[in-house]
């Protein structure tokens, strides 16, 4: 292969990744390419499961989350936003906890007849862990809720 | 409940969308395909070719002086560690040691490894240590020391391997791995151990192949361009330092060790692990053990297998280069290829711990400030927060898959020149290629995958 076939094929090969890259990124408008009608239609479909889970509040609804004997009920939830919003957790124990949101470094107290209350503006983004420092001390999983924040 | 799991993240990375997910992994093929008929026709990196740093900087920057300094320094640190683990309050956070191990020193040495070359072997406590008393004992006993044993041939890296692992299983396996007493107790007995290996073998043969963390930095550190020789800091040609690796017995398990424990790490937080592992774990129940070890036998069982499968994987692709001829047995050709494992590895690392390094790094301005977690404000920082808007989710996503495409082209180049090397007729060179590329395809799928997986 001579050397301009080898500039012309490297040169082709960044174009294509360009625009490949700026094609499937979904936050660029819809064109008619067809990488774009791949790639696109499960991205709505993705935020609509997200919005239908009841963990995905809109700012009023809080996602309530319940801990019994040392165990959260139904398991760790995942707590969807998008960053920007304002989140509200609602966690209700039957016995004393503190509750810690890693990152936003936010703690909360719950006593056996009042829940913590969670109520922030989601500004970064990432997951991050809620733990209770209770079920650590007992040597348990302290994992409560993982709330992942989304780029908007 | 590993260290990444919980512990000392504060923040974890969101998985990759889809789309990156499908144009990193078309990426790949385009790379390969594109590599294979860019790349040279005669093999490059195999000669060596280093030059001292221009303006006679390498002298003074590899001097007596200077590597007196680091080794005092390093020793310094590993006493911090071990202080502050023992006396200090013993929440994973507030304390310096976690974060200093599992963090500063193990991720950040890799990077500053990547960028400045062997920059550990200079501050490694336990050589500077070593060197100290080999330097003094003659003048303390008035008598020459006896002569190290020989390094034995069969052992090559297979300490390194044992060490590596035993830092895995610290970190994602033992439940407590990062309770600051604990972590003081283990670099303790690493100390010791490392201690009386160098008495036995003599300092410089045991830093070189069996102790677990010199040969591990020093891998990565063969990515630098920066190689120090004879107390002279000098250039080399870029990748020439990885060509120029010598493999010995246990090098291809090394690598398969720091692939695998990244693998594993990854995988556990996805919902392949976490829908198998409680019927392993209730297996172990049943057998009688405690909640906490039937868990923690559990995550042995899962690391283990991964870091076999990875061996297993990447032996299954020098089996089929074997078959295209040449007369190489699988064994040698796992072995020529063995240093192409390490720009993966590097990706694997990267793309997995970088924001790790980026967050809880800055962790260190405070934990300085108060080591033992007491209160103290030593150097005036004990107030510094972690920033965790220092990078957004598209920036940390592009980095991930840049690292893990990035280092599938550098395994690719290398693998290329090695098979051009290896194999004199051409058209053979050509065909072994094609099963490293499926390695290295393999693995580099694995990594994108691990990305799109929960908290990747």
């Amino acid at each position: 292969m001579s050397s301009a076939a080898k500039a012309g094929l490297l040169i082709g090969a960044i174009a294509i990744a360009v625009v490949a890259f700026l094609v499937a990124r979904p936050s660029d408008d819809d064109d008619g390419d067809r990488r774009a009608a791949q790639t696109t239609p499960s991205q709505p479909q993705d935020q609509a499961s997200d919005k239908a889970e009841p963990s995905a509040p809109p700012p009023p609804v809080p996602t309530r989350i319940r801990i019994r004997d040392g165990a959260v009920v139904g398991g760790a939830p995942d707590i969807k936003v998008d960053k920007g919003e304002t989140v509200r957790i609602v966690i209700s124990a039957d016995a004393a906890d503190e509750l810690h949101l890693h990152g936003y470094d936010i703690t909360r107290e719950a006593e056996a007849d009042r829940p913590a209350r969670f109520r922030f503006e989601a500004d970064l983004e990432g997951a991050f862990e809620i733990e209770s420092h209770t079920a650590e001390d007992a040597g348990k999983d302290p994992l409560v809720a993982r709330l992942l924040v989304e780029p908007s | 409940m590993s260290l990444i799991a919980h512990g000392l993240v504060g923040r974890s990375d969101l998985p990759i969308p889809e789309w990156l997910f499908g144009w990193g992994a078309a990426m790949v093929l385009v790379v390969s395909f594109v590599a294979l008929a860019l790349l040279w026709p005669q093999p490059k990196l195999q000669r060596e070719h280093w030059r001292p740093l221009p303006g006679g900087l390498g002298r003074p920057l590899a001097s007596r002086a200077v590597e007196l300094i680091c080794g005092a320094l390093g020793v310094f640190l590993l006493g911090m560690v071990i202080w502050s683990g023992l006396r200090g309050t013993q929440s994973p956070t507030a304390n310096f040691a976690p974060t200093f191990i599992y963090v500063i020193f193990w991720l950040g040495l890799v990077a500053v490894s990547v960028l400045f070359g062997d920059v550990f072997r200079a501050f490694n406590p336990w050589r500077a240590v070593g060197r100290a008393c080999a330097w003094l004992a003659p003048t303390v006993s008035r008598a020459d020391l006896p002569k190290p044993l020989e390094y034995p041939q069969r052992l090559g890296n297979w300490p390194a391997v044992a060490g590596i692992f035993a830092f895995a299983v610290m970190e994602l396996v033992v439940s407590d791995g990062d309770e600051p007493h604990n972590l003081a107790v283990a670099t303790m007995v690493y100390s010791a151990a490392t201690f009386i290996a160098m008495a036995l073998y003599g300092v410089e043969a045991w830093i070189e192949r069996g102790e677990a963390l010199s040969v591990y930095f020093n891998l990565f550190s063969r990515l630098s361009p920066f190689e120090t020789r004879d107390h002279v800091v000098g250039l080399r040609r870029p990748l020439s330092g990885l060509a120029a690796l010598k493999p010995v017995a246990g090098t291809v398990p090394l690598l398969a060790v720091i692939i695998g424990s990244v693998t594993f790490d990854g995988a556990a937080e996805g919902p392949l692990w976490t829908g198998i592992a409680p019927d392993i774990m209730n297996f172990f129940d049943d057998l009688g053990l405690s909640a906490q070890r039937a868990f923690e036998v559990t995550f042995l069982v899962g690391l283990t297998a991964t870091i076999l499968l990875i061996h297993g994987f990447y032996r299954l692709g020098t089996i089929g280069a074997r078959s295209v001829g040449g007369g190489f047995s699988a064994l040698q050709l796992a072995r020529a290829f063995v240093h192409t494992l390490v720009p993966i590895a590097l990706a694997y690392v990267a793309a997995h711990y970088f924001t790790l390094l980026l967050f809880q790094g800055q962790a260190f301005w405070a934990l300085i400030s108060d080591p033992l977690g007491n209160g103290s404000d030593l150097f005036g920082t004990a107030d510094r927060q972690v920033d965790y808007a220092v990078i957004g989710a598209n920036a940390t996503w592009y980095w991930q898959v840049a690292f893990v495409v990035g280092g599938h082209v550098l395994a690719l180049t290398l693998a290329h020149d090695r098979a051009l090397a290896l194999y004199e007729d051409t058209k053979l060179a050509v065909r072994s290629q094609y099963w490293m590329l499926a390695v290295m395809v393999g693995f580099t799928s694995l990594a994108l995958w691990l990305l799109s997986q929960a908290n990747g």
